[in-house]
């Protein structure tokens, strides 16, 4: 009995050993990234205004300026942000001193659903007085503007 | 400062032609034309859009604002849509 208690003793230990389990190594850590995601503001906002003498089929200004000349028509590119509906209105005048004449109001309504880009524009086949001029531009009905540009006319 | 009614000691922009466009879908445009003393539906008409008749186009952008097509006062801000 002991010699077979003996003998068996190294099978019975092996057994054991091969019973007993290593714990599972701990799973290789993850971390779950997530990109970040540009997301549009749910209100509309003026990013920026442009004067030029001409625009591209994507409506922004080809090449910035703000002296013009009489025959020229005059540009505004209006860049927006944010989705939703929005107003903008362009209000032009004629500058001279302390008075102010209107030239043109125009109004864009839009349903941005993203960024957008839009463009105003002025002629007189006459010809632009020559002297100081600026563009106001609104926004939703604002009674002050959110962006004004002034330029010439020489 | 904010634009006057007209002086003669200013030039006059009644010529001036204007437009715009947007890239988003389904813009509408049109300009703000205030109503003097004098005008008519198809008096605007004919100087905006070079016809009379066009007044309808007009009076429908400004329904809420006109019931009567013939009844327009100085000072109303009317809706004028851009030319097909």
């Amino acid at each position: 009995m002991k010699k077979l208690t003996a003998s068996l003793l190294p099978l019975l230990l092996l057994g054991v050993q091969g019973c007993k389990k290593e714990p599972p190594p701990p799973p290789p850590s993850t971390t779950l990234y997530v990109a970040p995601t540009t997301t549009q503001p749910a209100v509309v906002s003026v990013a920026g205004v442009t004067l030029g003498n001409g625009i591209d089929a994507n409506k922004k200004i080809t090449t910035a300026v703000d002296t013009f000349t009489p025959k020229e028509t005059i540009y505004a590119s209006v860049d927006t942000i944010g989705t939703g509906p929005a107003k903008l209105r362009a209000l032009w005048s004629f500058v001279r001193g302390e008075k102010v004449a209107k030239v043109d109001e125009t109004t864009i309504e839009v349903n941005a659903t993203g960024p957008t880009t839009n463009e105003f524009h002025v002629s007189k086949p006459s010809g632009w007085p020559k002297g100081d001029y600026k563009v106001e531009i609104f926004l939703n009905d604002g009674a002050v503007p959110v962006q004004t540009k002034t330029f010439k006319v020489g | 400062m904010a634009p006057q009614d007209k002086d003669d000691d200013m030039p006059d922009f009644s010529d001036v032609q204007s437009g715009a466009s947007s890239t988003a879908p389904e813009a509408e445009v049109y300009e703000t034309y205030e109503v003097k003393s004098g005008d008519s539906l198809s008096k605007i008409a004919k100087r905006v859009y070079g016809n009379a008749s066009d007044w309808k186009k007009i009076f429908e952008a400004n329904r809420d604002l006109l019931k009567d097509p013939d009844k327009i006062f100085p000072g109303q801000k009317l809706k004028i849509p851009a030319a097909d």
